[in-house]
């Protein structure tokens, strides 16, 4: 896993892939979200390889981006541990813009909002769903 | 460049670092409650120059003039510095980490205006909309700071100003420069040199050439790797270029210097502590290695020759020039490391603490032939902020103009205004009073003028015996006469950094 930017497409490029079991709905609140440009693109995962883009992703969604704050949910998360990352794509290409370092120049965010230098690991933004429906507010930065 | 670093280490290395020029304590401070420094300042009137400023906008206010103020000098003195130190219970305790405020004394028909509005950041306005500083700040360790996007969003815009083309911008270190509506002062956000570049940082101190197009470095440490990006801006403030000098090891840096040559960047040796905390007081200057020192042709950016000189404490690199085949570069060099690590620290609590002018005047001497280099002193000490006319031939060390401490003297700061004339061997002092507070004095050509030197200086001052604020103009031929007029406003301004003159 080398940068943010490098991880968060590769997420999306493996596209939707729903788990089967019954259990509790996550609801996801993202907020901060700077503008109404664009896409919010949010992936579950529930393992270190998926986080790294090495797995396919529990779930993704993309939706409309609007400022402050969105609600999502993501249906029948089987009890587990997940993680979930964020990206603000502004521009609609696809992708978290980042400058000629590597740096990110549109919104990210990762669950439990671990205040790092760098890409969450994923035993930093991992949480605990169980047989009942959780929630998780990201704040994107 | 070692990008492998970045990509294995930090994302943001950068933004941690972000940052002032400058010199820091090695342990983590406290952010103490402005209670302490209110203290102080009862006691010490002269903290005024370090008291937060709570508006967003101030004037503009009618300034008396005191003399007659030089009718050929019209135009906008731009000066920036940090000005917002203190949210609720929180007083940052680095000078480098209070919000830009972007002040303009104007200059028309003999009248002068002053007006000054807080740069609004996205820093700014976001600790302006929730009424705390919750994130993280170049030399102060904000308690459960927010995770932030990239560098940008910790940039405070505070350090010093520029015009380019007809655009003026507020300048920082470790991220863009904020454009700057020349009239309002309303920050139009930061700039965009080109898609790739967003973010990349534009440090504090471009040099012109005499075309009116100009040079600028970022340093690329702050993003967990080595080296600079070198900017190059057309006379018109349009991007020409960037390149990349790529460099071993970590090198600081606050400000180069340039011939008509060469740029010339001299990198200072450290490390980074291990332990938490913010870029500067993490950041540990390494002494016992000597300064890298890059000398690049201005015409072959990827070919730069590289010198090895004793280690050297270095905000501000003055002029530059070549003769006999030395490329020769002047500088205020810090004597004590460990008291410019973090300036007027002191005076952030509050405190009375040592004088921030133990610096002395010293020559990095570049032997083109043999390649060595090596440092010269002047015997001459105590100034900061030095400034010059850039007209100076190129084969030549140009006047230094700098704020100086002389005596009597009632605050550890700058109390006067030296002219520094090396060849004749002659230093030239206006003391403005025991009372006053003495910042950057920049050169203005007169108009119609060729001769080096010939124009004015033109200075902020604070009066904290009368509890105002004014810009001083000097002869800058005649320093030792004093201002030929001043302009006061009756209230006093925190003292800023650096400051421009758009004639």
């Amino acid at each position: 896993m080398n940068t943010l930017l490098l991880t968060i497409p590769s997420v999306f490029a493996v596209g939707m892939l729903m788990t089967a079991a019954h259990a509790g709905d996550l609801t996801v609140t993202i907020s901060d979200i700077r503008d109404a440009k664009g896409s919010l693109m949010v992936a579950v995962v529930n393992s270190d390889a998926a986080w790294k883009s090495e797995a396919a992703p529990v779930a993704v969604q993309k939706i409309p981006a609007a400022q402050g704050e969105v609600k999502l949910q993501f249906k029948d998360l089987a009890p587990g541990t997940y993680a979930v990352q964020v990206m603000h794509d502004e521009n609609g290409n696809q992708q978290l813009d980042t400058n000629f370092l590597g740096i990110p120049v549109e919104g990210y965010g990762f669950s439990n909002n671990p205040n790092v230098m760098r890409k969450a690991h994923y035993d930093e933004a991992r949480f605990e769903v169980g047989a009942d429906a959780a929630s998780i507010t990201i704040r994107l930065r | 460049m070692q990008r492998r670093s970045f990509t294995q280490g930090l994302l943001l290395g950068a933004i941690a670092a972000a940052a002032k020029p400058g010199f820091l304590r090695a342990e983590v401070l406290a952010p103490t409650g402005p209670e302490r420094f209110a203290a102080g300042f009862a006691r010490e009137p002269w903290l005024a120059g370090w008291k937060s400023f709570s508006a967003e906008s101030l004037g503009p206010t009618q300034a008396i003039v005191e003399g007659r103020w030089p009718s050929g000098l019209t135009g906008t003195l731009y000066r920036n510095g940090p000005a917002r130190f203190e949210r609720g219970a929180v007083r940052y305790q680095h000078w480098f980490d209070g919000d830009g405020l972007m002040q303009a004394w104007r200059f028309r028909g003999g009248e002068v205006t002053h007006a000054g509005r807080m740069i609004a950041t996205e820093k700014f306005v976001h600790e302006q909309k929730v009424g705390r500083f919750d994130v993280r700040a170049a030399g102060t360790t904000i308690p459960d700071a927010l995770p932030i996007r990239n560098n940008d969003s910790m940039n405070t815009a505070n350090t010093a100003v520029v015009r380019l083309g007809k655009r003026v911008f507020a300048l920082w270190e470790g991220g863009s420069a904020y454009e700057i509506d020349p009239d309002s002062l309303t920050a139009r956000g930061p700039a965009t040199w080109r898609s790739d570049l967003v973010a990349a940082p534009f440090s504090a101190h471009p040099l012109l050439e005499r075309d009116g197009s100009a040079w600028n470095f970022g340093s690329l440490d702050f993003f967990g790797t080595t080296g600079l990006i070198i900017w190059r801006i057309g006379a018109d403030g349009a991007l020409v270029r960037t390149a990349i000098l790529e460099s071993r090891e970590p090198g600081y840096l606050h400000s180069f210097a340039m011939t008509d040559k060469y740029l010339v960047f001299t990198f200072m040796p450290y490390r980074m502590a291990e332990d938490k905390g913010s870029f500067f007081e993490r950041l540990q200057f390494t002494p016992d290695r000597a300064c890298r020192v890059a000398l690049v042709p201005k015409d072959a950016l990827d070919a730069p020759r590289w010198f090895e000189a004793p280690f050297a404490a270095i905000y501000h690199f003055a002029d530059a020039y070549e003769h006999r085949g030395e490329v020769v570069v002047r500088a205020a060099r810090h004597a004590d490391i460990e008291e410019a690590r973090a300036p007027m620290a002191a005076a952030m609590r509050g405190e009375r603490g040592t004088p921030s002018s133990n610096t002395e005047l010293v020559s990095l001497r570049l032997d083109l032939a043999r390649n060595r280099a090596r440092w010269e002193t002047h015997g001459v000490g105590g100034f900061e902020f030095p400034t010059f006319d850039a007209r100076t031939p190129g084969n030549q060390p140009a006047l230094i103009f700098a704020p100086a401490s002389v005596n009597p003297a009632n605050a550890p700061f700058f109390n006067a205004i030296s002219s520094i004339d090396t060849r004749a061997g002659r230093v030239s002092v206006h003391h403005y009073g025991a009372d006053v507070l003495a910042e950057e004095h920049l050169f203005v050509p007169r108009p119609g003028s060729t001769r080096p030197g010939e124009g004015w200086l033109l200075g902020t001052v604070l009066d904290f015996g009368r509890g105002r604020s004014g810009v001083a103009v000097l002869d800058a031929m005649r320093v030792k006469e004093g201002p030929l007029a001043t302009a006061w406003v009756p209230y006093t301004m925190p003292l800023g950094f650096h400051g421009w003159f758009a004639g």
